[in-house]
């Protein structure tokens, strides 16, 4: 067998319009549609059609406004490249499965690296037949050609040569029949080649490279390497999207979560191994237990800082689960994380500069890993911390923030331009104010009245005083002034804060 | 002969009140910013301690007498069932530089261990727990850690009848008398217990109305 390098390029053409045929009906398939685009300053113009659209004597390239004659039913719609690229993601993603390494070239190209695949495949042949089988279970219009080099593939691929030969004089002596319009060369140069009467690229394939070159420049020489394979420029291979799922056989059934402990580090472990590896952190996981009948239980843990050791991840998950009860016995559990963060240097700093910074940095860690771990065995709401609002009514002069990543060593940067923060507010706040029999008091200081909150539907009119009540404490007390016409007699008065 | 006591001096059993205060150095007390409180806890707060503040009732004046120890603190201090909500606006007037933690906790167990891992964190500039009740060797514990990992605690309960003896390194006893806030020293480091003396905490207070004026 050959270890000769074979690309094949994957072209489809009309990849967003059959994407969105795949999600209609059969009888709206039947229809006519096309997408339409407006390239700059010129006409709207149709970019892709569907069958019965082309039946009816549409054309790609053709005016929007002639289509629609042709055809009065005819749908259009708008192209977008983005929502197209996205769409070749999922293909890739989707091919995945077959070939690791896949290039994109968007918005309607993947170049597959096949020469690694033969021996899995058992030979050319087996790859062909993988490959057909996988896209016969989509329904995209495509174009596949093979190539010596990615070039050579994209190019007849693009060109509408469907050929998958792995011998490169069959391969160019279908490159020599492309039109030069189709070469992928820039414009100017297609041109320039017309001119001197080059409208194929079997006779480009014949000049001398070193003339083109100095005729056309260094970008020609890359060209022509190409096309013949002496270059092979490296791909950037697609990725697909970071996720860890494992599952985990339990053999004999668990009833609690305590149990489930141990399998549960095992999890954890090969958590940490595929972390380890990527360098990377987690903050979030969902833990599933599986049940005899086919039923899940969902367990969201989340840690209030990234962590990834097995050891610091099971103690905080253990804290979490002691809250929790496991209804039905589990057969299985599973752990599935896909947010992941790049972890960050934890090494001291040697400059002098960056030791306060990193100093607070430290600060701020161990304080989210308490935060964490209160929150992980009492709740999320059990801490919380208080930030500033901007608003006269008291009791929303504040708010409590119950969110990991927000509580700690905030800066309070315009804590001063805060209105509340400059008056002689009490240091408790009762959550509910509580009615109170005046003649218990003694009224030392006020009246200060607040009036706010008309926009809302909360409004308040309120008058504040500072009163000592039987023991000597300093009270803050109000009185509402709900209208003119309230008697003065039977007002209620309610205390609200204490001030010591 | 020696005398009897003698004997269970040498077992140390009897434990000898002094004049004097042993010698700690300077950065292990944290000044409670009252002048007269200083004095008598000799030089302020220990700083790796648990203290006790008893209260006759609650909002009587016991955060305005901690209120500079928790001035000082650049981080931020875990409030721990307080009675009621802390309210930030009125203590970021009084220049607190970090907004408290709040932490509502009604099991009494849980409580504790979320104290214990305050101050095992040493992330917290001060841990002030409100607590009815709280047993010797839940005390104990909680002096442990205070001490190993250098953190200054408050635990502020209602007046204890009991004389039953607690780990605290301080107890106080407030009670409010003749406008005065009035602070009892029930127990101290290496001292011994002192009568009430009137400590001005108005300071951090609004400016109370003299009747008599």
């Amino acid at each position: 067998m050959s270890q000769t390098k074979l690309w094949w390029f994957l072209h489809v053409p009309q990849l967003l319009l059959d994407e969105q045929l795949s999600l209609q009906s059969k009888v709206q398939r039947q229809q006519p549609q096309v997408l339409c685009s407006s390239d700059g300053q010129r006409r709207r113009q149709v970019v892709q059609a569907n069958r019965a659209a082309m039946d009816a004597g549409v054309r790609l390239g053709m005016a929007e406004v002639m289509a629609s004659t042709l055809l009065p039913d005819l749908q259009q719609r708008d192209y977008d490249e983005a929502r197209e690229t996205l769409v070749l993601r999922r293909l890739a993603q989707w091919l995945h499965q077959d070939i690791a390494q896949i290039a994109l070239y968007p918005p309607q190209g993947l170049l597959l690296a096949v020469h690694d695949l033969q021996r899995m495949y058992g030979g050319y042949a087996g790859v062909q037949r993988q490959l057909q089988r996988r896209l016969r279970g989509i329904a995209v219009q495509y174009v596949v050609a093979a190539g010596y080099s990615p070039l050579v593939a994209r190019i007849l691929a693009q060109s509408g040569t469907s050929l998958l030969s792995a011998d490169k004089a069959v391969l160019q002596q279908a490159l020599g029949q492309v039109a030069i319009t189709q070469s992928l060369l820039p414009p100017q140069q297609q041109q320039q080649l017309q001119e001197v009467g080059i409208e194929q690229l079997a006779p480009l394939l014949q000049l001398p490279v070193a003339e083109l070159g100095a005729r056309f420049g260094r970008s020609m020489l890359s060209y022509m390497a190409q096309l013949k394979g002496e270059l092979l420029p490296p791909q950037e291979w697609y990725r697909p999207p970071l996720r860890f799922h494992e599952r985990l056989d339990l053999l004999t059934e668990v009833a609690s979560w305590q149990q489930l402990l141990f399998p549960l580090r095992r999890l954890l472990q090969q958590l940490e191994a595929f972390l380890q590896v990527r360098q990377l952190s987690v903050s979030e996981f969902a833990l599933v237990a599986h049940h005899r009948n086919k039923e899940q239980t969902f367990v969201r843990v989340a840690f209030a800082l990234p962590l990834w050791r097995q050891r610091d991840m099971l103690q905080l998950v253990q804290l979490q689960l002691e809250r929790q009860q496991l209804t039905t016995p589990a057969l299985e559990i599973s752990l599935r994380s896909e947010g992941f963060t790049a972890r960050e240097a934890q090494h001291g700093s040697w400059l002098p500069a960056q030791q306060d910074a990193h100093a607070q940095r430290n600060e701020q860690r161990r304080l989210q890993g308490l935060i964490g771990k209160l929150q992980a065995r009492l709740g999320t709401q059990a801490v919380q911390q208080a930030q500033l609002v901007q608003d006269w009514r008291p009791e929303l002069a504040q708010q409590w923030q119950a969110e990991g990543a927000s509580v700690g060593l905030a800066a309070e940067k315009n804590a001063a331009k805060t209105t509340s923060a400059n008056l002689p507010r009490p240091l408790w706040l009762l959550s509910d104010a509580e009615p109170i029999n005046i003649s218990d008091w003694q009224l030392q200081w006020g009246p200060e009245r607040i009036q706010s909150g008309w926009w809302d539907g909360q409004s308040m009119v309120r008058d504040y005083f500072i009163a000592l009540d039987r023991w000597q404490r300093q009270g803050w007390i109000y009185r509402t002034c709900a209208n003119q016409q309230s008697n003065e007699s039977n007002e209620q008065w309610y205390l609200h804060g204490w001030y010591s | 002969m020696a005398h009897p006591l003698q004997e269970l001096v040498h077992k140390g059993w009897v434990w000898q009140g002094r004049e004097a205060a042993e010698q700690l150095a300077p950065e292990q007390l944290v000044s409670s910013g009252w002048a007269e409180l200083d004095r008598r806890l000799g030089g302020g707060w220990l700083r790796g301690a648990v203290h006790e503040v008893q209260v006759q009732h609650h909002f009587q004046g016991e955060l305005a007498l901690l209120l500079p120890v928790l001035l000082a603190q650049e981080k931020p201090c875990l409030w721990l069932n307080p009675p009621c909500q802390p309210y930030w606006p009125g203590l970021r007037y009084q220049q607190l530089k970090q907004a408290p933690l709040w932490l509502q906790e009604s099991d009494p167990k849980q409580a504790l261990w979320a104290f214990e891992q305050a101050l095992q964190s040493e992330a917290l500039g001060a841990v002030v727990a409100w607590f009815d009740s709280i047993d010797a060797s839940a005390v104990r514990r909680l002096q442990q850690s205070a001490a190993r990992h250098q953190q200054m605690a408050f635990v502020i309960t209602p007046w204890q009848q009991t004389t039953e003896a607690r780990a605290y390194v301080n107890r106080l006893q407030l009670s409010w008398a003749s406008e005065q806030l009035q602070v009892a020293v029930l127990k101290r480091r290496a001292g011994w217990p002192l009568p009430a003396f009137p400590c001005n905490v108005a300071r951090h207070l609004p400016e109370r109305r003299r009747l008599s004026a």
